[in-house]
C-alpha cells in the first residue's frame, strides 16, 4: 500500500490514505459488502479532538437526502450536527462507537467507523479530496477564529 | 409596602420537574409575603388552548403585569399576544444577562429592524414585562427585579384608615401628613408616577385596589406572618403538549413567504389581510421548517432546541464549543427547510415537493458567475455571528 497523502492543518500532519475515496463533508468510504463503510477523516477528528458523544437520530436501514440531519456529535472542543453525506441508504450503525465514541479517536480510518451507507452519488479521490481540503482550510480558519473570538 | 403591588404570573414549565417548580414556589410564596405583588400560576404558556382557564384569566388581567415563564421572553410576549394579551414590551434587566457587556452599538441596529414589522394591533397602554425563568436558579433574583419593577410601575393607592391605627386619608390637597405623601417622596429619578409610601403596612384592602383581579385562590392577609402556600393552579390539571409556529411581529413585514411554504394549512389572514397563524395544531409536530424560510426570522418555535428558532435574541448564547456543522456537510437555511418540509409531507402520505413549490425566489434569472474572493469573504461572514 501506498503512502498516505499529507494535508497540513497548522504544524498537524492530516493523514489522507490512498486505500479509499472520500465525500467532500470530511468523510472516507471503503467498499464494504454490497454497500460502503464511512467513517470520519483526520482532518475531521483533528478538528473535533476528544470525542465523548454520539447521538444517531434515524433508525438503521433509512432512506436519506444528502444534508439530512441524521445525528449530533459533541467532543471535548466541539459539537456538531451530523448530515447525511449523499442521497442513499444508512444501513447500519457502527454498535461499538455508542458506548465508547473514542473509538474515533483511536482508530478513526479502521475500528472508528460510523455507518454503513449505500449510494449510487460519486466519490472524491483521495487527491480530489486534498484539493477540497486546501480550497477550505482558509475558511476554517476563520470559521474557528469567529467562533473563538465571541 | 401597600401602594407598590404589582400583577405577577407565573407559567409552569411543563412536566414534572421538581427542580423547577421548586422555583417557581418560591417566587410565588415569598412575593406574596412581601406583599409586593398579586401572583397568579397558570400551565406552560405555550401549551395553553386559547379558551383554556389559565389563558382567559391572562386575559382578564389588568394593568402592568410582569410574566414569568420557562420560555425566552421574545416568546413569552408573542405567545401571549397571539392570544390576545397585549401590552408595550417593558424592558427587564433579567433578560440581558448576557448583553451585560455587550456594546451599546447593538441595540439601535436591532431597533431598527424591528419597527420595520407589522406590529401588534390594538394595544392597549399598559406594561408587560416577559421574564424567562432559565437565567438563573436563585428565586431571589427574580423578586429583586420583581420588587424593582413594582416600584417603578405601580398605580399610586390612596390609603383608607381601615383596620388598626389612625390614619388620615392622604387626599390631594392635605397638609403635611403623617404617612407619607406624594410630594414627600417626589418622583422618582425617571420621571414615574410619584407613589404614596406608608410605612405602616396591614391596613389597605388590597382587593380593591391593586392592578389585577385577586386571584381568589388564597385569601390574601396583607399580614405577613400568615403562612402562605404557593397558590393553586389555575384552570389546573394537564395540557397537552403543542407545536405550533409564533409570528413576531415587530419583525414581521407581512411578505407572506410562510403561507407560501407551508403546506400544511397552518398560516392564513385576517380580515385586514394580515399573516396569521390560523390552524395551530395542524403544525407537524417538530418541524421548523417555515422559520428557515422567514426573510426575518419572524417565526418562533418556542420549544425548538436552537436559540434564535427558539427566539433567542441576537447571537448564540454562552456557547463554548465550537458549532462545526457548517464543515460538516450542514445546508443552507433553504435546503433544510425544503428537506424538513418533505419529511413531514412524505410522513403525512404526500408526495415530496423538494424545493419546486412555495419557496422565495431569489434572483433566478442571473447567470451564476465563478466564485472569487469576495464571494469566499462574504460566505465567512454567515459564520461571524454578526
Amino acid at each position: 500500500m501506498s503512502e498516505p497523502l499529507v494535508f497540513m492543518m497548522g504544524k498537524f500532519e492530516a493523514r489522507i490514505p490512498v486505500d479509499r475515496m472520500y465525500f467532500e463533508s470530511h468523510f472516507w468510504a471503503v467498499p464494504h459488502g454490497d454497500a460502503l463503510r464511512v467513517g470520519f477523516t483526520a482532518y475531521a477528528v483533528r478538528l473535533l479532538q476528544d470525542v465523548y458523544f454520539l447521538d444517531w437520530q434515524i433508525d438503521p436501514d433509512t432512506q436519506v437526502r444528502k444534508k439530512q440531519t441524521i445525528g449530533e456529535i459533541e467532543s471535548s472542543k466541539a459539537v456538531s450536527t451530523m448530515y447525511a453525506p449523499a442521497d442513499g441508504r444508512v444501513i447500519q450503525f457502527n454498535e461499538a462507537l455508542l458506548n465508547d465514541p473514542s473509538l474515533i479517536n483511536a482508530d478513526n480510518y479502521d475500528k472508528g467507523w460510523l455507518y454503513e451507507f449505500s449510494t449510487t452519488q460519486p466519490l472524491l479521490s483521495p487527491d480530489e479530496y486534498v484539493k477540497v481540503l486546501e480550497a477550505g482550510w482558509e475558511q476554517t480558519q476563520r470559521l474557528l477564529k469567529n467562533q473563538f473570538n465571541e | 409596602m401597600a401602594g407598590r403591588k404589582i400583577t405577577v404570573v407565573i407559567s409552569q414549565a411543563p412536566g414534572k420537574n421538581p427542580v423547577k417548580r421548586h422555583l417557581e414556589e418560591e417566587i410565588a410564596t415569598r412575593l406574596m409575603l412581601s406583599g409586593t405583588a398579586e401572583v397568579s400560576v397558570v400551565l406552560h404558556l405555550y401549551d395553553l388552548t386559547a379558551d383554556h382557564t389559565g389563558m382567559l384569566w391572562l386575559k382578564s388581567l389588568r394593568g402592568n403585569l410582569v410574566v414569568l415563564g420557562w420560555l425566552y421572553p421574545r416568546a413569552i410576549r408573542w405567545v401571549l399576544d397571539r392570544n390576545g394579551v397585549k401590552g408595550k414590551e417593558g424592558e427587564s434587566r433579567l433578560n440581558r444577562i448576557e448583553d451585560a457587556d455587550a456594546d451599546d452599538q447593538e441595540h439601535p441596529q436591532e431597533e431598527v429592524a424591528a419597527s420595520r414589522g407589522i406590529g401588534a394591533l390594538d394595544v392597549p397602554n399598559r406594561l408587560i414585562y416577559a421574564i424567562d425563568l432559565r437565567n438563573d436558579g436563585d428565586p431571589e433574583v427574580y423578586i429583586k427585579e420583581i420588587e424593582r419593577l413594582a416600584d417603578l410601575v405601580s398605580v399610586p393607592l390612596v390609603q383608607l384608615g381601615f383596620g388598626g391605627g389612625l390614619q388620615l386619608p392622604v387626599l390631594p390637597g392635605n397638609g403635611p401628613a403623617t404617612n407619607g405623601t406624594a410630594t414627600a417622596h417626589g418622583a422618582n429619578g425617571n420621571g414615574t408616577p410619584d407613589h404614596s409610601h406608608n410605612g405602616d403596612t396591614g391596613s389597605v384592602i388590597s382587593g380593591i385596589f391593586s392592578n389585577g383581579n385577586s386571584n381568589g385562590t388564597n385569601g390574601h392577609a396583607e399580614t405577613p406572618s400568615l403562612p402562605m402556600t404557593s397558590p393553586a393552579v389555575i384552570g389546573g390539571g394537564d395540557v397537552r403538549r403543542r407545536w405550533y409556529p409564533v409570528i413576531d411581529y415587530s419583525r414581521c413585514t407581512n411578505c407572506m413567504e410562510c403561507i407560501d411554504f407551508c403546506l400544511f394549512g397552518v398560516y392564513g389572514v385576517d380580515h385586514s389581510d394580515r399573516i396569521l397563524v390560523e390552524e395551530q395544531d395542524n403544525c407537524k409536530k417538530g418541524c421548523p421548517a417555515c422559520s428557515r424560510v422567514c426573510p426575518v426570522n419572524a417565526i418562533i418555535f418556542p420549544e425548538h432546541k436552537t436559540p434564535g428558532i427558539a427566539g433567542a435574541e441576537g447571537g448564540p448564547v454562552e456557547d463554548f464549543k465550537i458549532d462545526l456543522s457548517k464543515l460538516f456537510g450542514a445546508p443552507s437555511a433553504l435546503e433544510m427547510a425544503v428537506l424538513e418540509r418533505d419529511q413531514e409531507l412524505v410522513a403525512d402520505g404526500r408526495d415530496a415537493v423538494g424545493a419546486a413549490v412555495g419557496l422565495p425566489k431569489r434572483q433566478t434569472c442571473q447567470p451564476e458567475k465563478t466564485r472569487d474572493d469576495l464571494d469566499d469573504l462574504m460566505d465567512g461572514l454567515d459564520s461571524l455571528d454578526l
